[in-house]
């Protein structure tokens, strides 16, 4: 059980997992500290969950090395399943169960005994506010109700790391803040190091120290919140779509559309502005809408307004932001994260449960 | 590998499987009905020996030998009831009846029948047959012959022929119904069906719903899981077959020799039955991850293993092929055994060789399946 950094919970090196041709876990190499949150951003089928299943020990990875708490996961799965809790993106509590079986079965499968059991059953059933649902069955309750529970599960014995993975998908907005409140509570109380996937920007940003957007398998950036979006040029971003007045003048003129490239050219000669980047629209082809990374967002709007009026431009809507992780993401990889790829059907038996990949 | 098998985990595996099941009244329900209404459809609809056939007769002779063959015919149909008669003046309506399906068979007596039997020239009557209906018309041409033999036999001698030998029937049982016969072929499809719905199903289910994986990222090892299985498999199976025993006792009104041995024996081979086709379905469905395959694969392998195991028709009667597969068939040895220990009482020595078959099919198929279960994803 050879123990690579002591400060290390998890660590991976050069970790791969290969479904024939398509590599949905490529060289991946990155270390989490012990009792940080760490979150694995990115697209459906960016290889986050075959990631976590593997550290998980749920399924072998074909080349490359991971440790759990120092433990080589691929040599010592069984050991590392003691020290962990895991929070799956499936619903997996039994829903023919009530939420006190559920809790009960599960922490005798780590054999904790009877008495520290039953303790730690209704601390957590009152910590995430089933105490009075504990015996109805799984069956009856709604997906926040569940995914609490779930995640009172995977802390039943006390786990050093807990892995979640994709912890409020399909949740409501407010389901989904109860959740993050909880894993921020659990975190803090029980000395907890947490690894997460999702392909929310805004619970990457509010629960984790350190993010590794993830894409095709690969770690493409990995660094604070904070550093990640210093990354990406300039602090406030511009969203404007404009339209040339001469389109406005004849729409049936769809020949002479302004040349996109000029106006970029023209945009970054201005020293406030860091980047310039087109925004595909496809409601009318006669307008243009750009994000423009720039170094101070107020000053720059009434700059900018002004100059596509000088150019022969009609400002129909502009708007700033702060940069976000959305940002960082499509800097970093081109495209949004919320295009998803499709799900599996089995030709011979149909839909069933789609299975994920990723 | 020091804790290969712990009772805490594979008990709390157990006890999740019990209470699952126990919360689905329905599956209960549908594995104790289906065998005791197969005894009672099977049962009452083959009955062993034909009866109530319909045949008709026409008569054409008023001679002393019509007259006989018709009083034989009546007491055909009045005595062991074989038959069901219907008297015909008109020879082409008997066979229109016979060809419609209204009858399964005719008897035609010619004019001249008599005057035939007594001269000694070759006597004749016709019997017409639906030989598509190959049971039926096998039956009837066995009661009818049998009833005209000896016809012109007057007197019966009440000393016995000293140059004829006798049959001296002994029958070393007790007389037992059809219905009751099959008694053992219910208990066996129960078990069938109990290892359809438990066990192997679960995993199925758990796979499907992805409530594996909950359990999969746990300390619980290979063996435990397996063990886990099969165990609440085992006791729920073992009970449903002990219902539909104890349904099918009352139902044909079937006296069990024997009596606490009988029990225990015939529970010894429910549990090895049961465990060796659980093992067998964890082996089967070790990879599928959908219910519907369970359903196909269910209903073709009942029908592969029910019907050659002797639960309804002698194995010894099949083809080579069948007969072959009878041998290999578990089935065919936990029908034996219950057969051997209902009808006849505890016998060792009878059922020697189907606790050796059922033992190392159980333990064989244990071990393949602990070996092929998959731990992972």
């Amino acid at each position: 059980m050879e123990k690579i950094t002591p400060a290390s919970a998890v660590s991976v090196q050069n970790l791969v997992k290969q479904y024939g041709n398509l590599s949905a876990v490529d060289h991946m190499s990155f270390d989490v500290s012990a009792g940080t949150c760490f979150g694995s951003l990115g697209p459906n089928g960016a290889g986050k969950t075959t990631l976590i299943r593997i550290l998980s020990g749920l399924i072998k990875p074909s080349s490359g090395q991971a440790w759990v708490k120092g433990i080589d996961i691929s040599k010592y799965p069984e050991i590392v399943r003691r020290h962990i809790g895991v929070v799956s993106q499936a619903m997996t509590t039994d829903l023919d169960l009530t939420g006190r079986e559920n809790l009960d079965i599960y922490a005798r499968y780590f054999n904790t005994e009877k008495k520290m059991r039953t303790r730690r059953i209704v601390e957590l059933l009152e910590r995430i506010g089933l105490t009075d649902r504990a015996d109805d069955l799984v069956a009856t309750y709604s997906g926040g109700m569940r995914r609490r529970l779930e995640i009172a599960r995977g802390l039943i014995h006390r786990p050093s790391i807990l892995f979640l993975d994709e912890p409020t998908i399909g949740l409501d907005p407010q389901s989904r803040r109860v959740v993050w409140e909880l894993l921020q509570e659990f975190r803090q109380d029980e000395e907890l190091t947490i690894f997460l996937t999702t392909h929310y920007m805004d619970e990457a940003d509010i629960l984790c120290e350190q993010i590794a957007i993830i894409d095709h398998g690969k770690v493409v950036v990995l660094d604070t919140p904070e550093g990640l979006k210093k990354n990406i040029p300039g602090e406030n971003i511009i969203d404007v779509t404009i339209e040339h007045k001469k389109e406005i003048l004849s729409t049936e003129n769809q020949t002479e559309l302004p040349h996109i490239d000029m106006l970029t050219s023209k945009l970054s000669g201005f020293t406030f502005v860091q980047d310039v980047s087109q925004k595909k629209l496809e409601t009318r082809s006669s307008l243009i809408a750009l994000q423009i990374y720039v170094t101070n967002g107020v000053a720059s709007i009434p700059v900018l307004m002004n100059q596509f009026q000088t150019w022969g431009y009609q400002v129909h809507t502009i708007g700033l932001k702060q940069a976000s992780l959305e940002d960082v993401f499509i800097h970093y990889t081109g495209k949004s994260i919320r295009k998803e790829e499709g799900q599996k059907v089995n030709f011979f038996i149909g839909a069933g449960v789609p299975r994920k990949m990723g | 590998m020091g804790n290969f098998f712990s009772f805490t985990h594979i008990l709390a595996f157990v006890e999740r499987d019990l209470r699952k099941f126990m919360r689905n009244p329905l599956s209960i329900l549908s594995n104790v009905l289906l065998p005791i209404v197969y005894l009672l459809v099977i049962g009452n609809s083959f009955q062993g020996t034909l009866k109530k056939l319909p045949l008709g007769v026409v008569n054409q002779d008023q001679g002393p030998f019509s007259k006989k063959v018709l009083n034989r015919l009546n007491a055909l149909e009045s005595g062991p009831n074989t038959i069901h008669l219907s008297l015909y003046s008109d020879a082409k309506d008997a066979e229109n009846a016979v060809r419609e399906g209204g009858l399964k068979g005719a008897v035609m007596i010619p004019p001249h029948f008599s005057k035939d039997v007594s001269r000694g020239t070759m006597p004749e009557i016709g019997l017409i047959l639906d030989n598509t209906d190959a049971v039926s018309a096998a039956a009837l041409e066995q009661a009818i012959g049998e009833a005209f033999s000896y016809l012109h036999v007057d007197t019966i001698s009440i000393r016995p022929d000293r140059e004829q030998p006798q049959l001296r029937l002994l029958e070393l049982y007790r007389k037992l119904d059809y219905d009751a016969s099959i008694v053992p072929g219910a208990v066996v499809m129960a078990i069938f069906m109990g290892t359809m719905t438990t066990g192997a199903f679960n995993l199925v289910m758990d796979r499907f719903l992805g409530v594996h994986e909950s359990y999969l990222s746990t300390p619980l090892t290979k063996g435990e899981l397996v063990l886990g299985i099969l165990i609440s498999g085992v006791l729920v199976t073992t009970l449903v077959a002990l219902v539909v025993l104890g349904a099918g006792v009352l139902l044909t009104g079937l006296q069990v020799a024997g009596g606490l041995s009988s029990f225990l024996a015939a529970l010894l081979i429910i549990i090895l039955t049961a465990t060796g086709l659980l093992s067998m379905m964890c082996i089967f469905l070790a990879r599928v991850d959908h219910p519907r395959i369970v359903g196909l694969f269910g209903g073709f392998l009942n029908i592969i293993f029910f019907f050659p195991s002797g639960a309804v028709y002698p194995v010894e009667s099949f083809p080579d092929w069948l007969h072959a597969f009878s041998r290999i068939n578990p089935e065919s040895y936990a029908v034996h055994a219950l057969k051997t220990i209902l009808f006849k009482g505890m016998s060792w020595p009878a059922l020697k060789e189907d606790l050796l078959f059922l033992s190392g099919f159980m333990i064989l198929m244990m071990l393949i399946s602990t070996r092929i279960y998959k731990r992972t994803l």
